[in-house]
């Protein structure tokens, strides 16, 4: 930890910053009593809740009792920082930089500021209505030399003189020292010092910078210096402050809502050369390109691509157009999404289209693999699969990936290759009742009928409370599609149909040599979407010698077969 | 000025070698390249799996996975082309890399050129069932297989495959009446190798959990474990 030069600091301070941000999210006003729920207590309460008698850190049920008209809000850490963001930017409306320490506490170096608007006061009162005017947020500023006792000020809207910080700070107890910790861990291990420090008999800060600096270091090491630089008036760092740049990215507005894909192509291409050309201008290439679009509707699509390092010379515009092509006939057909899981948008017409480069670093700074840059055969596969893909769209080749879940074909991820899309399911969760393995060689996309039949020929069923009627003698699985001989025994009068048959064809019965089961696993019941199924593994003679194996489900009083261990 | 015996006879050999290197018709030459074969399929494919062969698999999709498993461990790419339900899970227990996968699982009438394009990009290509690929793309993918150094493992009929595996029987481990689960199985596969004369029984240890692993072409352990089947097949 090195000692830097003080710097005279103004704290901008939003009082209850995670309530003021869940109210303005949730759009209730701020006259109503709220409060912000994380874990088993509250983390942050509104004045008119505090007025009514709600306290921080107390339980839901208390605080309802308190105020039983209470609006209890979800604790949302992003929300907090993706709020704030307006916050600073209304704050430069009045300065030139700030640093964001958390959400709810922004620095900024007084002295040039103060300069600019002629004293700390105008400075104040110009960050103050900035922050009300464009955010909307009710904010205190305060100004000291050194950061807690600014943090301090800010807290009471007091102005310290220069060079009277560590007297304004000897007299505020030792548990202030929190009010600087920026991140929760921090925070806790601040809270520890604190409260060792206080059964020690140290209860102001200015006893603790009365200590020897010496002492302290020996007696609770970091943690003791940076309180005790704190309870000095010192500072640690400079602040560092945020820098905003500009998004490269392409905005193209249709005049007309595009609704056919040949409207499409050239747009695809021009943006795509767009972004191109505005990634060159910036002398930046780019790791992952976000297609945007706004349908007529009014709703927003959006879908990620990773574009890779070897098609940079050059290649880009055209390997970006395909890209963007395809996504776009994906959302006019309304197919996109279909295989990764959620729902598709509605097709609609589409008003405008964005492409917005991410993971953007500088020209010839490109990250390669771990191990060692792109291969030849890399390159070459993926060139490979762009052809395939340019010959079958998008959804023509996929990636795989493993996923959680407890059916074979649950386990499976697939996405278009080139999407960026993960997994729906953690591997890591326990998955109770998953098929052990081996894992199946054949999962059909579709589970497939099947008949259970026991000796006597009659369908096998799984009661309730899962015992099977029978043990399962002969299993009949659907025949192949050109096995002509199934097909005219399924025809023939004596299989018990007559003229045109509708349902499976059927091949010839199995007998079972061995079989296990059933495994119920009951999925999601508590949703739309809920399985019921019982499990059952399967050996099956077929022909001399052979045994094929195979997973079957039982649900809704009818079999299926899921996978085939071939 | 009329050429010497020498010269001409120095031409000759130059352009001999110049074709040998291309085409690669020396036996020494045709046999070096191989991709990694995982221990266990030693018996079944002795010579390893060589680059630019045709591998015909009948009745196994594990099978399948299981020649494609140590090279694409290596490094290589694998493309399935016309395997809609291949098993994802049972790939990755393998030994496959998934990252390295690829999926083309509904080609359509483009079978041909996307199954083309596999092979000129990819190390290792499975070839589903029902492909719509004729006899002349069957032939003209494999000599592009030959030229690109790349594996086609094709399941069902290949005509003039390498090597044709059948998968003749298999016997499973684990399951009982109504107890157990799956837990094993002896694969016995029927290998016929196009200039191998006589087809050969060998009896795999798949999916086992603790089978043991054989390396090398040494004698079995359980006579009559690979035998002679008579006449060439």
């Amino acid at each position: 930890m090195s000692v830097v030069t003080v710097v005279r600091r103004a704290v901008l301070w939003v009082p209850d910053w995670p309530v003021v941000a869940a109210m303005t999210e949730a759009g209730l006003g701020a006259d109503v009593p709220a409060a912000v729920l994380h874990g088993r207590g509250l983390v942050a309460v509104s004045a008119a809740a505090r007025a009514a008698g709600v306290k921080r850190g107390s339980t839901r049920r208390l605080a309802q009792r308190a105020c039983p008209e209470l609006a209890i809000l979800p604790h949302d850490e992003g929300r907090d920082s993706r709020l704030f963001e307006s916050v600073a930017a209304a704050a430069e409306h009045a300065v030139s930089g700030v640093e964001i320490s958390r959400p709810g506490l922004m620095i900024i170096p007084a002295d040039g500021a103060a300069r600019f608007h002629g004293s700390e006061e105008a400075l104040a009162e110009a960050l103050v209505t900035a922050v009300a005017e464009q955010a909307g947020v009710e904010c205190a500023v305060g100004a000291a030399d050194g950061l807690l006792a600014a943090v301090i000020a800010a807290r009471s809207a007091e102005l310290v003189p220069a060079g009277t910080s560590r007297e304004y700070l000897a007299p505020a107890p030792i548990g202030a020292l929190a009010l600087a910790a920026m991140e929760r861990v921090q925070r806790e291990e601040v809270e520890r010092l604190a409260s060792v420090l206080t059964r020690l008999g140290i209860v102001t800060l200015g006893d603790l910078a009365a200590l020897p600096f010496a002492d302290i270091l020996a007696r609770f090491g970091p943690v003791g210096v940076w309180a005790h630089r704190l309870a000095s008036g010192e500072d640690l760092a400079p602040p560092v402050l945020r820098r905003t740049e500009e998004d490269i990215a392409v905005e193209h507005v249709f005049e007309d809502p595009a609704e056919r894909i040949e409207q499409l192509v050239h747009v695809a291409k021009e943006a795509a050369i767009a972004l191109d050309r505005a990634l060159l201008d910036a002398g930046m290439r780019c790791g992952r390109v976000r297609i945007t679009a706004r349908t007529e509707k009014g709703q927003d699509l959006e879908r990620v691509w990773r574009t890779d390092v070897g098609t940079r010379a050059g290649a880009f515009a055209r390997h970006m157009t395909d890209r963007v092509r395809w996504q776009l006939e994906g959302w006019l057909s309304g197919t996109a999404g279909s295989t990764t899981g959620d729902k598709g948008p509605e097709p609609s017409p589409l008003v405008s289209l964005g492409l917005v480069a991410e993971d953007v670093v500088p020209l010839g700074s490109e990250q390669a693999y771990l191990w060692g840059g792109v291969s030849g055969a890399d390159s070459r596969a993926h060139r490979a699969l762009e052809r395939v893909q340019g010959l079958l769209g998008l959804e023509g080749v996929l990636a795989v990936a493993e996923q959680g879940g407890r059916s074979p074909r649950d386990r499976a991820h697939l996405a278009p290759w080139g999407q960026e899309a993960p997994p729906a399911r953690a591997i890591a969760h326990p998955w109770p009742g998953r098929i052990p393995d081996p894992p199946p060689a054949t999962v059909p996309p579709v589970a497939r009928p099947a008949l259970v039949l026991d000796a006597g020929g009659a369908p096998v069923a799984v009661s309730q409370r899962l015992a099977v009627s029978a043990p399962p003698t002969w299993v009949r699985l659907e025949a192949d599609p050109s096995d002509e001989r199934a097909r005219a025994a399924n025809r023939h009068p004596s299989s018990g149909h007559v003229g045109h048959v509708d349902g499976p064809v059927w091949d010839r019965p199995r007998p079972v040599e061995s079989w296990a089961g059933p495994w119920p696993v009951s999925e999601r019941w508590w949703s739309e979407d809920a399985s019921r199924q019982a499990y059952l593994q399967v050996a099956l003679r077929d022909g001399e010698g052979a045994v094929i194996a195979v997973l079957l489900a039982y649900g809704g009083g009818e079999w299926r077969l899921e996978a085939v261990y071939d | 000025m009329a050429e010497t015996a020498e010269t001409r006879l120095a031409r000759a050999r130059e352009a001999l070698a110049g074709v040998q290197r291309r085409v690669g018709t020396t036996r020494e030459t045709w046999d070096a390249p191989t991709l990694p074969l995982a221990p266990v399929l030693d018996q079944v494919l002795p010579q390893g799996l060589r680059r630019g062969q045709v591998i015909a698999v009948a009745g196994s999709t594990s099978l399948m996975l299981a020649l494609a498993a140590a090279a694409s461990e290596a490094g290589s790419w694998t493309a399935a082309v016309g395997l809609p339900s291949l098993g994802v899970v049972a790939a990755a227990r393998r030994g496959l890399e998934l990252a390295r996968l690829a999926l083309v699982p509904y080609p359509g009438a483009q079978a041909a050129a996307a199954a083309g394009a596999c092979v000129d990009g990819m190390d290792v290509v499975l070839l589903g069932p029902r492909l719509a690929l004729s006899e002349a793309d069957r032939r003209r993918l494999a000599s592009r297989a030959r030229e690109r150094g790349a594996v086609i493992v094709a399941d069902g009929a290949w005509t003039g495959a390498h090597v044709t595996l059948t998968a003749v029987g298999s016997r499973w481990h684990g399951l009982g009446a109504g107890d157990g689960r799956l837990r094993g199985r002896d694969l016995t596969v029927r290998v016929e190798e196009r200039r191998g004369g006589t087809a050969r029984l060998v009896t795999v240890p798949l999916d086992g959990v603790g089978t043991p692993v054989r390396r090398g072409t040494g004698v079995p352990a359980v006579p009559g474990h690979v035998r002679a089947l008579g006449g060439a097949a």
